[in-house]
């Protein structure tokens, strides 16, 4: 359906370009020192309303001319302009190489004010040359060549960029130097996203499709005009903007996931989930009668796993005398993909010295449609020279239904009369879920120059974004496997029915006024002010149904044969909507103000000042037993500091130093003291959690030798206090543990960083190497035994202290890839290689142990043929060593998810 | 030290002294005539006397001897603040409603005037009992508390007296609980004395009779559960925090007919003991329980012990009345394969119908029975019962919940 739509779109488009004319202009852009091709360049001929962008191999073709004389136009940001007079006859083709010099001057009075063309690679390299601060920045043009359809894919090639990614999704979250996301800041256009995520401050990078993006910046230290929340980094997806000549692209592929050879793919009927729970259909009081739920949905199929598709355009164009510009993209992904996973948990086992010990096996299969449309469009305005206005929105959609086939059993505890593995009482858990997540962000912003030397800019964004989960059905099964292994048949255990709603709403204003004056000619100074404020509220709604198996007549426990002919009670008929420990409003506030200057003297720019944030943190629930606990605010206010040097070594090397303090607040779900649905164990907050705070130094050095070629080393240490990471607390009513975040004091992390790319004739290669220590000492349980004056042992659980590296720090990551570029046959392909060390994803509570994900190899090898004038084939294989993440506790295998490699196949057009 | 010294001082003659001074006081003391102080009976009225009638939301005090209450809501006694209730005190509870605890809980009945609760309506499964979680200590004597454990508001089933802190005293003697939903009592972590008790009749197709786990310790003896939905008694630590032990004594009870409303899928037991637990088991009598005895692989095997149980099945093989071709062999289960737990020179294990029969007053026979079934039987012993004289002295020279000293269940 879709892909027709495009190809409609396609055909049209290029319709309207059709005419008589014969003549054509031809040609290459390339660097003339270099000779390396300019990507990207647009070629115009003056007085008409015609061009061409260089493609890859800086080629263009500008055809149907009718005989005559014209004027080529070339603009190229960063370098030279060119102009050359041509005349050609019917029928002509002429060819032209056009040489253009890099111009240092140009870019200068390009920063000033305007925007830099950051959409290809050497101008990247430009951006991250003359930032303020220590960035890194990735463009259009490298995620365009490698094989990376969303920005989590891309973003694995940042330097010391790598992603968290959960069980059995495509979700990821960046990690910038090794640091849990929790620590970064996801920012789209410069502006928070709202998260529909209950866990997650933020939206997960595989719904943003790189399409939509123009070039993706990683700030690793902050300024005082940068929110300050990010300890790690920040990064900033930014979006298309409207281009001086028309643009269209489209593109269309097809996927396969490699685990579906090996197995089916689970699916359920997706049209039978009753979207409204009986409550909100009937109202609170509705008692719901046992043949009310839907039954089809709990009627698991296996079947062949259907293709996954992905297409996308975008289309740009400058109208009113290219005052107002335009730029609409979408992107569209139905994926299919699916994991087969192990979870174990670890527990003490006091027989045998303390020594972690698997207590529990499940074996989850996944399978995973996940449908993705983002649409964005951007519109800007530029009413004079002085004064621009622009609109951006961002609409997010995504459809996600999935199957969870589990089996479950105990080794210890549970009733456990088993005399090994595959004995004893075995669960049939079967999960069917969808969820329904819109992300909506709108932003106004203008910018205005005042007077000579001032210039405002302000910005309000209205971003909501809610997640919709009808009916989370989950039929749980039991049978008991005899120590000979004769097994018993299975007997319904329970069903439970979740509708669960949640939703994020921010409001933010910011605004800013800046003073520049040149001091001399090398020297200026900037000054600048501004503040934001941001009220953001969220809400969990849950309500949920127990269908208990109906007894047989002598009182006992049915047998399940299938889902239609079961008999089930409704234990609890109202359903939990009034009361659900899950449910809970809570809200933010934060109102920032800061201060900043900027000196820019000969060889040293400074940029230094102070911000201040100060947060309202509060929740309210509804237990059916009200506590102290079950409403609280907190209020904090920060003090930020910031001083950036940037000294210039000579035209080609900067070295950088810099000192900020930074901060980092819980999640709003993770002060709220109720238990919120997570993929193994479900994680309670914990009002008494403390926001935390970094003190943060940085160095690096930078050489840009040529275009597109860089060499960077850096060196980093941060001390964090009161980090926020998870660990088992106290007992529930059940006298089970709960995970709670928590803090353990305070970290220190010390890290290098090392980002090198280079290219030899068609080859090219770049890479990047971080190394972080950290280390926090915290306390773990330790079970100490003693003997007494009757030489009786106690064993006794005490406090003992322990260093380990910090929860979710990852030691090395080296990202290499490799590229080949061949001009002749229009052909390109990329390896890229990315390794993890091992990281703790969660504090295990016993002295001397710790879980660990194991080290992890990702390969992707990428591929495109441009085959026509507008038509490029292109290829994509993610996961080639079929890597799986491990987690294991000592050699006990706790975790384990295996995704299989996934293969793409498609073209993309450019017009 | 001084104390020793002077004994030594002193002479075998001057404790022949001692004696004979003290033989002649008694003498002469007997010939007295002793005086008698009477006092006059004096009505000490009740501090914070709760009057008859609804009664809801924040609550302490006392309920009062032979008054009637409607609870029409959840009643909530704060940390500090104490309720009691006097002998015969009635209490219905209406709406679902629920007791929680934070403070102190005091059901102090007698054997003439028990207290009660019950819901309105008198159906298994219709208040929520008694939500103790925190509490500071909960002492039950001589109550009637009936037909528990239906859902809470937030979707929860419900225990019928719950208690989840470390050492919080616990002390439930010769009270009643039939019909409940879930656990009936769930303690977890508390101190318990639990003494001669009947549970009946509880757990829908779930929750095991006494759930003693995340260190709890005590004594459960002399109580009778029959057809629990679950195990009669259950014994574990925490599988996440190892320490402190569960460490209870189980000694002296009777335990019938529970363990078969769960399935085959997890069949219930009479008496079990897992994860870290230490059970010291003895002189319990055990009827048509689908398990008997099980001390799971994953128990502190090695510091528990047990011995002189009774075991016995009033039928061959049970058939089940839902799978038919699943025929069970009580006698089979009694210490069910694939666990730690032995049969035991000191137990009395019944090898047919006849052999080693505890001879119940009245027992109807049943073996598998739905929720709220009635408890007609009468598991007192008659003469001539193996159960007599062949217990484990350290606890009692009989065994079962009636026994011949008197120390028993009084019901």
């Amino acid at each position: 359906m879709i892909s027709k739509f495009y190809a409609i779109i396609i055909f049209t488009l290029s319709a309207t370009v059709a005419s008589a004319q014969t003549a054509v202009i031809k040609g290459r852009i390339a660097d003339s020192k270099s000779k390396e091709p300019l990507p990207g360049a647009y070629v115009h001929l003056d007085g008409l309303n015609k061009g061409a962008t260089t493609d890859a191999f800086g080629n263009f073709e500008i055809n149907k001319l009718s005989a005559g004389k014209y004027k080529i136009k070339v603009k190229y940001i960063g370098f030279g302009k060119f102009e050359q007079e041509v005349k050609v006859k019917d029928n002509e083709v002429l060819e032209i190489t056009i040489p253009l010099a890099e111009s240092s001057q140009n870019l200068k009075t390009v920063t000033l004010y305007g925007k830099l063309n950051e959409s290809n690679e050497s101008s990247s390299r430009k951006s991250e040359k003359t930032a303020a601060n220590i960035t890194n920045v990735l463009s259009v043009r490298a995620m365009e060549r490698s094989p990376d359809i969303n920005a989590a894919n891309a973003l694995t090639r940042v330097s010391a960029v790598t992603l968290q990614r959960n069980s059995g999704s495509d979700d990821a979250y960046a990690i910038i130097r090794g640091m849990e996301p929790r620590y970064n800041n996801t920012l789209i256009n410069g502006v928070k996203v709202t998260s529909p995520d209950p866990v997650s401050r933020f939206i997960s990078l595989s719904v943003v499709p790189s399409d939509l993006l123009d070039r993706i910046e990683v700030s690793k230290t902050l300024t005082p005009d940068m929110e300050g929340d990010a300890i790690g980094g920040t990064v900033n997806l930014v979006f298309k903007d409207a281009p001086e000549h028309e643009y269209f692209k489209a593109n269309a592929s097809v996927g396969y996931s490699a685990i579906f050879f090996g197995r089916k793919y689970d699916n359920f009927n997706q049209g039978s989930v009753l979207r409204k729970s009986p409550t909100e259909r009937f109202g609170p009081d509705y008692k719901v009668p046992g043949g009310y739920f839907t039954r089809p949905n709990l009627d698991f199929t296996k079947n062949n796993a259907p293709l996954t598709s992905l297409a996308g355009f975008t289309f740009g164009k400058r109208f009113l005398n290219n005052k107002l510009g335009i730029i609409i993209a979408d992107s569209y992904q139905n994926q299919y993909y699916g994991t087969n996973s192990e979870f174990n948990i670890a527990i003490f086992d006091p027989k045998n010295d303390n020594k972690p010990v698997i207590s529990d096996i499940a074996n989850r299969t996944y399978s995973t449609q996940q449908l993705n449309n983002g649409l964005s469009a951007h519109v800007d305005y530029k009413i004079d020279d002085k004064n621009k206005i622009a609109l951006d929105n961002v609409f997010l959609y995504t459809y996600l239904a999935q199957t969870r086939l589990s089996i479950d059993t105990s080794i210890i505890g549970n009733n456990g009369g088993r005399v090994g593995p595959g004995t004893g009482t075995v669960y049939n858990d079967s999960r069917s879920y969808i969820q329904n997540q819109y992300t909506e962000n709108l932003k106004l912003s203008g910018k205005h120059i005042i007077a000579d030397h001032f210039q405002f800019d302000w910005t309000g964004v209205y971003s909501n974004a809610t997640a919709n989960s009808p009916d989370r059905a989950d039929l749980t099964l039991n049978r008991l496997i005899n120590p000979d292994h004769s097994s018993t048949p299975d007997y319904y255990d329970n069903i439970s029915r979740i509708w669960q709603k949640n939703g994020n709403k921010d409001l933010s204003a910011a605004g800013s006024l800046t003073y520049t004056t040149d001091l001399n000619a090398h020297n200026s100074l900037q000054l600048k002010a501004g503040g934001l404020y941001r009220h953001s509220t969220r809400f969990n709604n849950q309500n949920e149904y127990q269908l208990k198996a109906a007894a047989e007549a002598n009182g006992v426990k049915s047998v399940f044969t299938d889902i239609y002919s079961t008999n089930w009670n409704v234990y609890n008929t109202t359903g939990t909507d009034l009361h659900d420990k899950a449910n809970y409003t809570a809200y933010e506030n934060i109102t920032s103000g800061y201060g900043q200057f900027r000196l820019q003297l000969h060889q040293l720019d400074i940029i230094g000042g102070i911000r201040v944030e100060d947060t309202k943190q509060g929740y309210n629930t509804n237990p059916v037993i009200p506590d102290e606990r079950s409403n609280a605010k907190k209020t904090y206010t920060d003090l930020l500091p910031s001083l950036q040097l940037k000294y210039k070594l000579n035209e080609l090397s900067n070295l950088r130093a810099s000192f900020f303090k930074s901060i980092s607040r819980p999640a709003l779900y993770e002060l709220v003291p109720t238990p919120t649905r997570g993929e193994a164990t479900d994680v309670t907050g914990n009002p008494d959690l403390l926001h935390s705070e970094a003190n943060n130094f940085d160095l690096r050095y930078e050489l840009f030798p040529k275009n597109e070629e860089q060499f960077f080393v850096g060196a980093f240490y941060k001390n964090i206090k009161n980090p926020i990471e998870f660990a088992l607390k106290n007992l529930d009513a059940g006298g089970q543990a709960q995970t709670a975040p928590q803090n353990f004091g305070t970290a220190k992390v010390l890290g290098a960083e090392i980002v090198y790319s280079r290219y030899f004739g068609d080859f090219g290669v770049s890479g990047n190497y971080t190394y972080t220590y950290s280390n926090i000492k915290t306390t773990k349980s330790f079970n100490s035994t003693t003997s007494d004056a009757q030489g009786v042992l106690h064993t006794v659980t005490v406090d003992k202290l322990q260093d380990r590296p910090l929860q979710g720090q990852t030691g090395d990551v080296l990202n290499v890839s490799l590229l080949y570029k061949n001009d002749k046959h229009r052909a390109f392909a990329q390896l890229a290689y990315t390794f993890t060390s091992k990281t703790i994803p969660f504090v295990y509570d016993g002295y001397g142990y710790d879980y660990y994900i194991q080290p992890q190899s990702f390969l992707a090898l990428s591929g495109e043929k441009l085959v026509s004038k507008h038509f490029t084939l292109t290829g994509k294989v993610n996961n080639l060593l079929n890597t799986p993440t491990t987690i294991k506790i000592n050699n006990l295998v706790q975790a384990k998810d295996v995704y299989n490699v996934s293969f793409n196949l498609g073209f993309r057009y450019a017009l | 030290m001084l104390y020793n010294s002077k004994t030594i001082d002193m002479s075998t003659k001057s404790i022949y002294l001692m004696i004979a001074g003290i033989l002649l006081a008694a003498i002469i003391s007997s010939c007295k005539k002793a005086e008698v102080t009477t006092f006059n009976e004096v009505k000490i009225p009740t501090s914070s006397p709760i009057s008859a009638g609804d009664i809801s939301g924040f609550t302490k005090g006392t309920l009062l001897a032979g008054q009637t209450y409607t609870v029409t809501g959840d009643i909530t006694v704060k940390k500090g603040d104490t309720l009691s209730a006097q002998p015969g005190a009635i209490i219905v509870v209406k709406n679902n409603a629920q007791f929680n605890i934070n403070g102190v809980l005091n059901l102090l009945g007698s054997q003439d005037k028990p207290v009660t609760f019950n819901s309105d309506t008198n159906k298994p499964g219709t208040w929520g009992g008694f939500q103790c979680d925190t509490a500071q200590a909960v002492n039950i004597k001589w109550t009637h508390i009936d037909n528990t454990g239906g859902p809470d508001l937030a979707g929860n089933p419900r225990r019928t007296l719950v208690v989840s802190k470390l050492n919080v005293p616990v002390d439930i003697e010769d009270s009643w609980f039939s019909n409940g939903q879930d656990d009936l009592m769930g303690l977890f972590g508390a101190k318990v004395t639990i003494l001669r008790n009947t549970i009946s009749s509880s757990g829908s197709t779930d929750g095991e009779g006494i759930n003693l786990k995340s260190g709890a310790t005590g004594i459960v003896a002399y109580n009778v559960i029959f057809s629990q939905a679950g195990s009669g008694i259950k014994l574990e630590t925490s599988k996440t925090i190892p320490f402190p032990q569960t460490e209870v004594a189980v000694y002296n009870n009777t335990i019938v007919s529970v363990g078969w409303r769960r399935g085959s899928a997890e069949p219930g037991r009479s008496v079990s003991v897992g994860v870290n637990a230490i059970g010291h088991i003895y002189n319990n009598i055990f009827v048509n329980c689908y398990h008997g005895l099980e001390i799971f692989n994953d128990a502190d095997v090695k510091n528990t012990n047990y011995g002189n149980n009774l075991f016995y099945a009033t039928v061959d093989t049970f058939t089940d009345l839902v799978v038919p071709t699943i025929k069970i062999n009580i006698r089979d289960n009694f210490y069910p394969a694939g666990a730690s737990g032995t049969p035991q020179a000191t137990d009395l294990i019944s090898n047919t119908i006849g052999n080693y029969d505890p001879l119940f007053v009245k027992f109807d026979g049943t073996v598998a029975a739905p929720n709220g079934f009635p408890n007609l039987n009468n598991f007192r012993l008659q003469n001539g019962s193996p159960a007599y004289g062949t217990g484990n002295n350290k606890y009692n020279q009989d065994l079962g919940a009636y026994t011949t000293d008197g120390k028993g269940n009084q019901h």
